[in-house]
This record gives C-alpha cells, structure tokens and sequence, in this order.
C-alpha cells in the first residue's frame, strides 16, 4: 500500500486553448514524422505534404489484414496522427511554385525527405535563405547525417544508425557469441525526432526573445542523436578507458554484473535492477520478511548483507551478487504479477517484462487516459500511445486519424492559400497535386 | 594542446543561446532530471541545481578517472550536469527555506525527479510554489506520473523499459530478452522533460497563470511502441523479437555480421536488388547473386537463416571499417556497430563538432557529449563540467543579497 498522500486532481483546463496553438508546421518526407507528430499532438497545425502517389512511410506495414494499401498502414496511422495532409510532387515546376507559398504560410519546415533532396530541386533551405522567402522562421533539416561532413551522403537505416551510434554495442546477451542486437523498433527515428523537437522549439524560444534574426535552421543529425544516447558507455571511455561490454538484460558494464532479469513461475521475466539489493534498510527488511513467507531468504539476513546496503556499489560485489542468485531462486516461485504488485508495494523497483499491448489493460493507464480512442479507415477502431506530456488544466482531446492522401487539398490550397478552386483540378491532371 | 583549447577558436560557441536569461531551479538527480536539465544548460539556460548533502545523488558516486571515488570526481556525474552550477541546502534550516523561496521566486522553472508526493512533503507542492512564482513553470519527472492507481510505484530506468513493453521485444526469439543495455528511457524521460520545458516557457506569455507537468517515464516508452499496438488491436498479433530482422519495411539480409577481430561487427540492411546485387560484389560472392533461394526478397526473406550464414561465412575474415566504408561507396546501407573508441574517431561527429572539450577544476579538461543539432545563428556549448558539491553556494546566495558573514553563518549550521 502506498504510504504517499494523496495527490491533487489536475484541474479543468485554464484556458481551454491547446499547447502549441498558432503554429504551423509543414512537414515533407520521412525522416520528421516522429517530430511531426510530437508537435501536432499538442495542437501544433502540421501539414505532411506528400507525391501524389504517397509518402514512403504510406508503404511500409503492417496493415489490416496484411492487405497493403495506401491508406492503411498501420506505421503511417501511428506516425502521422493529429496532422492535416496535403499532396505536391516537388519535381513539377507548378508544385514548386504552390511548395513555396505553403512554405511561407508556415512556422516550421521539417524537412526529413533526405540529404540534398530539395536543396537539388531548388526548394530547400538554401533557397529559402538565397531568395528571401517571407517564411517559414524555422527550418528544420532531419538528415541521417547531417548537411556536411564525408558521411553526409551516406546511405542509412534504422539498423545502421543504431550500430554507428552506438547502442548496439551495450545492447544485446552476455555470451558475445550472440550478436549486439538492434532495440526494437525505429528507435533512431524517435530519438532524432525528440531532439528534433527540442531544436525547434528551442529556436522559435530563441528568436521570440530576440536571440538572433530569422530564419533560423536546425541542422538535426539522427547519427548525432543516437550518439547521445548511450548513457554510461560514454563516461566509461572518457574517464576511465574502459570498454562497456553488452550483458544479457542488464545495463553494459565494462566487467561482469550481476544478473537482474528473473524468470518466473510462469514463464515470464520480471527486472529487478542491481539484482535486488535493495538500497536502505527499511525496504531490505520488507523483503525480507515477504521471502520468509517463502522461507526463501537463505543467508539473507547475515548482517554482512545489511552493511552492504551501506557500502559503495563497487565495494559489495560479493554481496550484489548473492543477492542476485537467492531473489532468482525467490522470483522463481511467484507468478510476474506477484512479483510486480508485491515488489512495488514494498516501494521495491521491480518492474514486469511485458509486451507493449499488455499496457492496454492496465488500470493505472487507464486513470491517466494513456491511450486515446483512434478511428481508422475502413471504420477500424483501436488505441494510441499520446505524447507523454500532461499539462495541468489541458484537455486532452480524441486524436484525428492520419489524413488520407491528399484529403486536405482542397482545404490547404484553396481555403487557405488562395489558389482557385477551379484550378485545383487541373493542377491534379498535370500530376503537380 | 590541452582539449580545452581544441574547438576554442569555434565561432559557434560564441553565438547567442536561445535560453540565455532563463533560470531553472533543479532539484532533479540520477538520470532522467538532470538528463533534462542538461539539454536546458546546453541551450543557455541558468541551471541551479540544489542538493542535498546528507542524501547525495547516487550519479556522484560514480568511478573517477584515478584514485578513490569523490563525489566531485565521479565521470558520469560530470558529465550529465556539465553547464550547471550547484549549490547543497538544507531546507529544514528556516533561512535556506527563506533563500530557496526567494530562488525560487525569481525563477522561470523549478525541476523534481523524485517519487510523487515527496516534493510536495518538503514544502515545494505547486500550491506553494505557485505562490511564490504567479508564473512559475514546475516540471516533474516520475516513473509513472504524479496521478494514477499506480503512480507511487517506483522506477528506474530499466525498471520502466520492462514496463513499457520495449525490454521484450529487444533481442533474439530463441534467447531471453536482451532490453537494452542502459537506462534508455531515463534519457527519453530526459528528452520529453526538455521538450515539455520548451513548450511551456513558450505558452507562458499567453496564459495567466503557473504551469504543472507532469511527466511519467513509462509513458515515454509506451508513447515508442504505437505502430506495434496498433498491429495487436487490428491483426491480433502479438509483439515478438525477431532479433535484428526487418519485417516494416521487408528487407533481407537485415543484420549484423561477425568480422575479423575480437567481438567486430558489421550491420546491413539489404532493401533493393541493387543493394542485393552491391552486396554480393563486395563479399567477392557472385555465386549469392545467382543462387535461386536467395533471388528475390520474397525468396531471401524465407530463407533468412540460411542467408545470414552465408553472409558471415564472407564477413567474418573482413576489417568491419574497412567493409562498411567499400559497402558506403557501392550505397549499400551498412554500418559497423561502433564501441567507444570508435565513435571518439568517428570522422562525420568529428566534421559536426559532436564531442565538446571543456575544462573542470576537478577531473581536468574533458570531451563532452554535444546537442545532435546545429543552428546557423544561434548556438549551444560545453562551456565547464559539472559543479562541485556545494561548488556555488558563495555565488547564489551573493546574488541573493547574503553577506560573506552570512554565508558563513549558515555553513556553521549545517545549514548549507
């Protein structure tokens, strides 16, 4: 049982308005959905502007039923959610001329359709910058590389980035036989992508206050971001020159750790970091006695392990480690969620290996309204993961599915930019929408 | 030439940082807080971090360069809370109750990592900070947010991967999971912190009022894993590892092959024939190129085992750089997964400026982690390490109006 108060509720909203209102982002290309979708879940207006046969990611599964179709993959209706959609091939003199004035109607460019790609076709960047284009102020570049340097050509994937970048090398089994393994799944998109986020919004703070003149570019590296996303294997080589080594579902170490990852009754894992030492003494006892119901804590209760909860990490190992081995045979008796609920009523950090859908389920989720409500097409009604930011007194509001290809066209070109919508037909035959 | 004086003459790190003027008031420790307030420190930000001595953050216990363990010497410490300045406050003590409030009250932002409630219980609930600060910006990170059934169940890093689903489908179907090999999630929690910062710094000119953000851990795993939920609610397939396999989109081989030397690796990721076709050349294996199981994607991808074997049967006697750069060269998507030493002689971090020098009076002049992102005006820099235990105390509490004799006071009372 928590021994925490109780806390307040959030309030209504204070104004009702969404987080980011009044900003507009067009977004082209791939490698920004993620950043996309981050800004338009809290009420940015982003735009994806696609070739008229659909954007790369429309083609990537899974889909209903395994039927591909270009409006239902399911990877798009994830990626693109709570955006508008709109379509322009980029290569067509006509579209170029349309890119531009949605260009200058917006806040924020995200660009992630590849190095060189639109600064080739004269509608990037250096565009923008050498023609005096009125908008956007920020300009972001999402390129696996970056826009200079003697890998910017490179060609790259999500199983690329994560071996360049470096977690693979922490990441994977103990038996080095086994190879590092690639954390599932398209990670390095959602790592380049919140650090995309942070540029952005870090260069509209900067010019709002004055900081610099527009426009601005953010030149996002996803190889950069998975770099900086290592943790511990970082300071080891600095400081230390040392190697971390990857161990089996535990943190990589340059030396042997002990285990933390426990199989269950049924078959199951449960992660119990450091292997269950606890880290006072006032939950050592909580544990303690909940193994004893077991009659499961073997030498436990010697007093050499009561001062290892007092003693440096590297000055306990022997400790650490029979710790380690005598919570494996324990977790063994218990079914996962024993482990789970009975650990963390003891405030231990036992945590549950679950499937990600199993979270669909769970009723503290549930209380924090995790899962918005999604429509897709052809009627289909599931359930999406929303940004993880709450704002007190901010509503939280029923996502939109992702657009259809081209569903806001008429909206974007001619309700808001002015094109005739007598012209918009013609635009489309001569392939430029 | 000391590191230091490595990137000195770097124009960039001259140019204005768009967070210049902006104080945050930190009371985060470990990870995900300060990995937060770090990308904050990066941006400009005044990032004052307050802790407390007799229950010192766990990250200054780390291993230093030489010698025994000093909480000012610990090198993941340092580098996690470079940019910052640090005070130490007991904040039972009534006058540094007095001197936090009136931090506090002259702040943009105030920062917590700690188990909900516990922030509250030392006196800083939002009731109260809100009544120190009209417009004060207050940012929790916690492992399952600050309301909920569950929200007093406590996480760490891998405890929330395990959670959020990403520990399971990380690593080969016929082994355990692998997870990952650190607190990934403790960065994620990090990255979403400074993005929720940004958004509400910037929503503070239009609302009346203070903000609270709450931010849970889990969730930032869970938000990562949409595109697989989605596949269990419409398909009824349940998430799997499938190692370093490529099923969205389709591509084979998909993989990391062994090289010479010890634990060396290589990752391809074959999406066309062309790639397909490259891939082969380079191998010296045109008889892969031609062999019927392998002649499709459809084809390679039905027979991946026996692909895979084939592929490290002519990898294994390769120099994985060398490999990655004559496979770059034929544009075939290849990479070789870099250990440490390799990412410090990685040349395109190197061309961006990635990894910073900056001095410390504790550990000397060290090379940082940079922001993965670069402005054409405005900048970011690693300007000094981390501060010592209590390094700013003499600074802070002079621009708070204390006397030296003060200053001293307090210190005989334990007090700071």
């Amino acid at each position: 049982m928590s021994d925490a108060p109780p806390l307040p509720e959030f309030a209504d909203s204070l104004d009702g308005a969404p987080i980011l209102d009044r900003v507009r982002v067009v977004e082209v290309g791939d490698l920004g959905e993620v950043a996309g979708r981050l800004l338009a879940d809290v009420g940015a207006d982003v735009i994806r502007v696609e070739p008229p046969s659909g954007t790369d990611s429309r083609h990537i599964g899974p889909y209903p039923g395994d039927e591909p179709g270009v409006e239902t993959s399911l990877r798009f209706a994830a990626h693109n959610a709570n955006k508008r959609g709109v379509t322009l091939d980029l290569e067509h003199t006509e579209a170029r001329e349309l890119w531009r004035r949605l260009c200058e109607s917006a806040d924020v460019v995200i660009d992630g359709s590849g190095h060189g790609v639109l600064d080739g076709l004269g509608a990037g960047w250096e565009a923008r910058l050498a023609d005096g284009w009125a908008g956007p102020r920020v300009w972001c570049s999402i390129t696996p590389f970056g826009r200079e340097g003697p890998w910017a050509d490179w060609a790259s994937s999500d199983l690329v980035q994560l071996a360049l970048g470096g977690p693979m090398m922490s990441t994977g089994y103990t038996d080095h036989d086994l190879p590092p393994i690639r954390g599932g799944f398209d990670h390095s998109y959602w790592m380049g992508g919140e650090y995309a986020v942070v540029g952005i919004l870090g260069a509209l703070f900067g010019l709002d206050a004055g900081a610099a003149e527009g426009p601005e570019l953010v030149d996002m590296a996803i190889h950069d971001a998975v770099s900086a996303t290592t943790e511990g294997s970082f300071p080891s080589w600095e400081y230390r020159r040392e190697i971390n080594q990857r161990a089996t579902g535990r943190h990589s170490a340059p030396g042997p750790t002990p285990e933390i990852q426990f199989p269950t009754v049924d078959r199951r894992h449960m992660n119990i970091i450091g292997g269950g030492q606890p880290r006072s003494v006032r939950y050592l006892e909580g544990l303690l006695d909940w193994m004893d119901q077991y009659d499961a804590a073997e030498d436990l209760r010697e007093p050499r392990f009561r001062e290892a909860v007092f003693a440096a990490r590297n000055e306990a190992g022997k400790e650490r480690q029979r710790f380690s081995e005598v919570t494996k045979r324990f977790v063994a008796m218990l079914t996962t969620e024993e482990a789970y609920r009975g650990g963390q009523s003891l405030h231990l950090p036992w945590g549950i290996v679950r499937r990600p859908e199993e979270n669909l389920d769970d009723p503290h989720w549930t209380d924090r309204d995790s899962f918005a409500p999604l429509e897709l097409p052809d009627g289909l009604q599931a359930r999406l993961p929303v940004a993880p930011y709450r704002f007190e007194g901010v509503e939280r509001g029923v996502p939109c599915r992702a657009p259809l290809l081209g569903e806001h066209n008429h909206a974007v070109y001619h309700e808001e930019l002015g094109v005739p919508a007598e012209e918009l037909p013609g635009l489309s035959e001569r392939g430029a929408i | 030439m000391a590191k230091s004086d490595a990137n000195s003459d770097r124009a960039y790190d001259e140019r204005p940082r768009p967070l210049a003027g902006v104080r945050v008031v930190d009371f985060t420790w470990i990870v995900a807080g300060p990995q937060a307030t770090r990308i904050l420190a990066d941006l400009g930000a005044d990032v004052i971090r307050v802790e407390n001595e007799g229950h010192m953050d766990s990250l200054r216990g780390g291993l230093p360069p030489d010698g025994p363990p000093h909480p000012d010497r610990s090198g993941i410490f340092n580098n996690f809370n470079r940019n910052k300045r640090g005070i130490t406050a007991n904040i039972y003590h009534p006058r540094t109750r007095e001197l936090i409030e009136q931090l506090i009250s002259g702040a943009d932002a105030v920062t917590e990592n700690f188990s909900p409630g516990a922030f509250a219980r030392m006196g800083f609930g939002f009731e109260r900070l809100r009544e120190l600060n009209p417009k004060i910006v207050y940012l929790s990170l916690s492992g399952y947010g600050h309301y909920g059934r569950d929200s007093s169940y406590v996480t760490w890093g891998p405890t929330a991967q395990a959670v959020s689903g990403l520990t399971y489908i990380s690593g080969l179907p016929d082994q355990d999971p692998a997870g990952w090999g650190y607190s990934y999630l403790d960065h994620s929690a990090g990255y979403y912190g400074a993005i929720a910062m940004l958004l509400a710094l910037r929503r503070r000119d239009r609302i009346e009022g203070a903000q609270r953000v709450d931010i849970s851990q889990v969730e930032t795993g869970m938000v990562m894993t949409g595109v697989t939920m989605l596949d269990w609610q419409i398909n009824g397939r349940q998430s799997e590892r499938i190692g370093n396999r490529s099923r969205h989109p389709a591509m084979a081989p998909h993989g990391a092959y062994r090289c010479a030397g010890d634990d060396r690796w290589i990752t391809v990721a074959v999406e066309t024939g062309e790639h397909w076709r490259e891939l082969c050349e380079e191998l010296g294996a045109p008889e892969l190129a031609e062999d019927e199981r392998f002649a499709s994607l459809e084809a390679r991808l039905a027979a991946e085992d026996e692909l895979d074997a084939a592929i490290t049967e002519r990898t294994s006697e390769r120099d994985a750089r060398e490999l990655m750069y004559a496979l770059q060269a034929r544009g075939v998507p290849a990479g070789l997964a870099q250990n440490m030493p390799d990412k410090m002689e990685d040349e395109q971090l190197a061309a961006r400026g990635f990894y910073r020098a900056a001095p410390s009076p504790y550990v000397d002049d060290r090379f940082y982690e940079g922001l993965p992102f670069l402005f054409r005006q405005l900048g970011w820099d690693v300007h000094r390490g981390a501060p010592g235990i209590g390094e700013h105390i003499d600074e802070v509490l002079t621009e708070l109006g204390c006397t030296p004799e003060e200053i001293a006071q307090l210190r005989a009372e334990a007090a700071v």
